[in-house]
């Protein structure tokens, strides 16, 4: 008889490679399907393109560089859904292709595959794309409407509503929206113990502490941003990949403080109100760090210095002869607590160092902003020499505001977001520039700059943020449509579909009636708050 | 209460439950016996009988060849066929004394006869060990004798008998436990009056619950033992980590038990102790469990030592067609053999026979640094560094890690998803480093 020889043991685990892989696949089942009912085909759509290309790549990659194709270990699957849940749920469909090929060929095949890459593949696709396509990466839609996400509307001093954050109510990316959706998966790893509590658990209790001790001890702030953005996605998924994280239990606490330290600086100081990714792609960096300061002190030979000065000199010296020959070097005798400590100080420095710039060049961003804003005024407002800020009006106008007053339907959703007297050379009054916003239109806000002598007529317009259809809406920024305003002089414009016939009819852009309207809604707003100054 | 146990180790399918009730039954040997010259560690027996003599039960047919070292007895009575190299379970060939075993089993002079250990001085005691060819059973080998005569007998605390058989599907540790609990027992105070401060803890896996309630009945009225119920893990019964458990001192690499106060022995050895000394037995038998999936009846026997392991397979009612691997020992430390025409030698604790090699089922993929292997290794080493060191051959690397604090428990290759043959890659490391060691 022939039996087979090898070493042993002779015995393996049940749980193999692919079985772990399918089943944070599986784990994440719950947010993903969330994000599809919420967002609709799209979304899924999105996330099908993401796997399809992940895998794709990964079978290309493997073929052309005669690899084993490995591709039902349900690795290059993970990958590919984990982008997909990472972008916004109506990016065009090109973006999670780019993003996933990125993410399979630069950061995962490029560094030797499963296994080898030292950051995690989806989070360096995103990554990629955000910086690449900021403003595709940041533009959340929800039915249609773009909307800021919680974090945003926390960076600009909103409240949100916690129990629509947990239950995923809320704008986002694809599959961070719902913290109950995330936290069922979490519990299925937890249980088939694919992962250990040591990375998340400390990631979120250290990223708690900081953002209440440096947020102003609000703990509402605080638990609005433990359900916001991609930090439970990003502390159960993402930051507990095996490949990218440390091995040692010790190594996965200095882990999850040093995330939970730089995600609050990110958010807090950070320049966007995002900071779970890059938090963990920079921690994923420090890995081989933190690994070598955290690795465990081999059984028996923990307290081989204490018992010295106990032995006979014969015994220390016998001993010694053994140490010169396999002495536990250098890693492992390192203090590993002392190391710990550095590694805070130097995420702290970080960080603060982070918080200065921004406050540095805060000032010339600020001032740049201005500059731009200014020679928007100018554009409208073409003899005026200076602007001095209209506060009165201002406080006026949302005085009535308050009151029901412009908001009661005249002129649709228009709000005023800010309003300067126009002045001419000799600081004489010459008319208005008045900067309104409006909901109404088709593709979510629409804000414009619009001047207004000191007669009543228009002086000029211009959009400083537009989103409409483009070919239909967006050519309400064509000349030809906003020109239709300039220099008139009538109480109320109103839009027309038969021809204009009179100065106050407006000729509607052919296909976008909602657009013309709410332009037109807008400057018969900025008619009236310039009527209200005189 | 939690139980006393270690950090680190795996929970494989213990399988006990295919021999856990079977009783133990003797077998007797036909034809002819063989016996290696080198069953355990230490320097090899020499041989004292040549070609054509005839021996009898229980005479000494090698005498140790040093002071670690053992003797080796002749289990049958017959005549010496040849003296000469055959294939042993760990798959090297060494110098053996064939023997015709005659049936008769003439027993050597004095052989059987009743002693009262009360009455013999300690030398006397550890003489009788030492003539009796007594090794380390639970698969070590390490002679007996030796580890009765420390440097310094009065700083030995602790003497633990290791019933923690914590190696998949064996039994034959708990059947002995089982049935001849009282040798156990006496074998325990043989020991026990040699040390005079010591304590005797009979440390049993808690997946035995008979066995602790039958020994700890038995021990109610002795002062100087006790039962120590230890957590079901593998591989609780290493020794660092039974010491560990039982005592929490640590042990590593370069120290033997007796350096921290501590005699560790397994059941069965404890109850060759006994025999020796109480009914002038030397160890000519042990206990083996033939199990597995490939096995068509699993038992447990009393074997002559120096029986072929294809006679101890026949009386389980041989192998099922299709076995894919026989191992002597257990799953996760024995050795796979390529023919079961090899000798029980001492610490032939079992044969385990598999229809299915995991080994070979399980395709071995890139490590995806889980961390699995960190959190079984029960010396707390990081067994995929070591491995990126063996790959490499990088020997210096191997022991800056401290990989010769392995002992090849198996639980890191059990454990890992990615089927890396990681105690493999110790063993030849540690192999490697070892020999590079002799030369200077």
């Amino acid at each position: 008889m022939n039996f087979n020889l090898s070493s042993s043991p002779h015995v393996r685990n049940a749980k193999s490679t692919r079985s772990i892989m399918w089943d944070v696949n599986l784990a994440l089942l719950p947010a993903t399907a969330f994000g599809v009912y919420r967002f609709g085909i799209h979304a899924l759509l999105i996330l099908l393109i993401s796997i399809a290309t992940a895998v794709l790549c990964e079978f290309c990659y493997q073929k052309i560089t005669h690899k084993e194709v490995l591709i039902s270990d349900g690795s290059a699957v993970l990958t590919g859904l984990l982008l997909g849940l990472n972008m916004p749920p109506s990016v065009p469909l090109w973006i999670p292709v780019l993003g996933s090929a990125f993410a399979i060929i630069f950061v995962k095949q490029f560094f030797g595959g499963l296994g080898k890459n030292f950051m995690n593949p989806a989070l360096g696709g995103r990554c990629f794309l955000l910086i690449s396509f900021t403003s595709i990466m940041s533009t959340f839609t929800v039915d249609g409407v773009a909307g800021s996400t919680p974090l945003a509307k926390l960076a600009a001093g909103e409240t949100t509503d916690l129990l629509d954050m947990f239950l995923g109510y809320t704008g986002g990316v694809i599959g961070e929206v719902s913290v109950l959706a995330i936290l069922c998966g979490a519990v299925y790893l937890l249980v088939k113990k694919i992962i250990s509590w040591y990375i998340p658990v400390c990631y979120l209790v250290t990223f708690a502490l900081f953002m209440f001790l440096f947020g102003g001890f609000n703990p509402q702030f605080v638990l609005a941003h433990l359900l916001g953005g991609g930090l439970m996605l990003g502390a159960w998924f993402m930051a507990t990949d095996y490949v990218t994280s440390p091995v040692s239990k010790k190594g996965k606490v200095i882990f999850g403080i040093l995330l939970g330290i730089l995600t609050g600086v990110f958010r807090l100081y950070g320049a966007t109100a995002e900071g779970v990714s890059y938090a963990i792609i920079f921690s994923n960096l420090l890995v081989p760090l933190i690994e070598r300061i955290s690795m465990p002190k081999a059984f028996g030979l923990e307290k081989v210095k204490k018992e010295k000065p106990v032995k006979a000199a014969e015994e220390v010296k016998e001993e010694k002869a053994e140490k010169a020959n396999d002495a536990p070097k250098a890693p492992v005798s390192l203090k590993t607590y002392h190391a710990a400590l550095n590694l805070t100080v130097i995420a702290l420095v970080l960080g603060g160092l982070l918080g200065t710039v921004y406050q540095l060049t805060k000032g010339p961003i600020e001032y740049a902003k201005q500059q731009e804003e200014l020679a928007a005024y100018k554009e409208v407002s073409p003899d005026a020499k200076t602007f001095d800020e209209a506060t009165d009006l201002v406080a006026a106008i949302n005085d009535e505001y308050a009151n029901g007053g412009i908001s009661a339907g005249a002129f649709g959703n228009v709000k005023l977001d800010s309003a300067y007297i126009a002045k001419g050379s000799s600081k004489e009054t010459i008319g208005y520039v008045v900067n309104v916003t409006t909901s109404d239109g088709f593709g979510g806000d629409i804000s414009l700059s619009i001047g207004v002598d000191a007669n009543g007529s228009i002086t000029g317009i211009a959009f400083l943020t537009i989103n409409e259809t483009a070919g239909l809406g967006m050519n309400a920024k064509n000349e030809s449509f906003y020109s239709q305003y300039i220099g008139k002089n009538v109480d109320l414009f109103t839009v027309t579909k038969s021809g204009s016939s009179s100065d106050s009819e407006i000729d509607a852009l052919s296909g976008a009636t909602i657009t013309s309207k709410a332009v037109t809604n807008a400057v018969n707003a900025a008619l009236y708050i310039a009527d209200k100054a005189e | 209460m939690s139980l006393a146990t270690f950090r680190g180790g795996v929970h494989p399918y213990d399988g006990k439950e295919l021999t856990k009730d079977k009783a133990i039954t003797r077998l007797m040997p036909k034809g002819e016996l063989v016996f290696p010259v080198s069953q355990h560690i230490g320097a090899p027996a020499t041989p004292v009988v040549k070609k054509g003599d005839a021996v009898l039960m229980g005479q000494i047919i090698a005498e140790a060849g040093g002071f670690v070292s053992s003797n080796i007895i002749s289990s049958v009575s017959g005549t010496v066929k040849a003296v000469e190299p055959r294939l042993t379970p760990s798959g090297a060939k060494v110098n053996s004394i064939i023997i015709e075993n005659d049936g008769q089993y003439t027993p050597v002079e004095g052989l059987g006869t009743k002693r009262d250990y009360k009455n013999m001085t300690k030398e006397e005691i550890i003489d009788a060990v030492k003539a009796a060819g007594i090794v380390g059973l639970g698969g070590a080998g390490f002679p007996t004798h030796v580890k009765l005569m420390p440097k310094d007998p009065s700083k030995i605390d602790y003497i633990i008998v290791n019933g923690a058989e914590c190696e998949p599907y064996l039994t034959s540790d708990y059947r002995v436990m089982m049935e001849t609990p009282e040798r156990l027992v006496e074998g325990l105070k043989i020991m026990l009056s040699l040390f005079d401060n010591a304590k005797g803890v009979i440390a049993i896996e808690n997946n035995k619950p008979e066995a602790i309630e039958k020994l700890t009945e038995l021990v109610k009225d002795e002062e100087k033992i006790e039962v120590c119920p230890l957590k079901t893990k593998y591989p609780q019964g290493g020794e660092r980590n039974m010491v560990y458990a039982v005592t929490g001192r640590r042990l590593n690499s370069r120290l033997l038990p007796a350096d921290l106060g501590c005699i560790v022995d397994n059941v069965d050895t404890v109850v060759a102790i006994q025999m020796a000394v109480s009914e002038t037995t030397p160890l000519m038998r042990r206990i083996v469990t033939v199990t597995g999936s490939a096995v068509n009846e699993p038992s447990n026997f009393e074997v002559k030592i120096g029986s072929s392991f294809a006679e101890v397979i026949e009386a389980a009612g041989g192998l099922k067609e299709g076995t894919k691997k026989v191992i002597a020992g257990g799953p996760m430390m024995g050795m796979a053999l390529s023919s079961v025409d090899v000798p029980m030698v001492k610490t032939s604790s079992a044969v385990t026979a598999f229809l299915v090699d995991d080994v070979e089922v399980c395709k071995e993929s890139p490590c995806i640094r889980c961390g699995r292997c960190v959190d079984a290794c029960p010396s707390h080493l990081m067994p995929l560094m070591l491995m990126d060191a063996a790959e490499a051959c990088d020997d210096e690397k191997f022991v800056a890690l401290n990989g010769m604090e392995c002992y090849e428990c198996g639980s890191c290759a059990f454990v890992c998803p990615a089927h890396r043959p990681l105690t493999q890659g110790f063993k030849q490391m540690r192999q490697l480093v070892a020999a590079k060691r002799r030369k200077k």
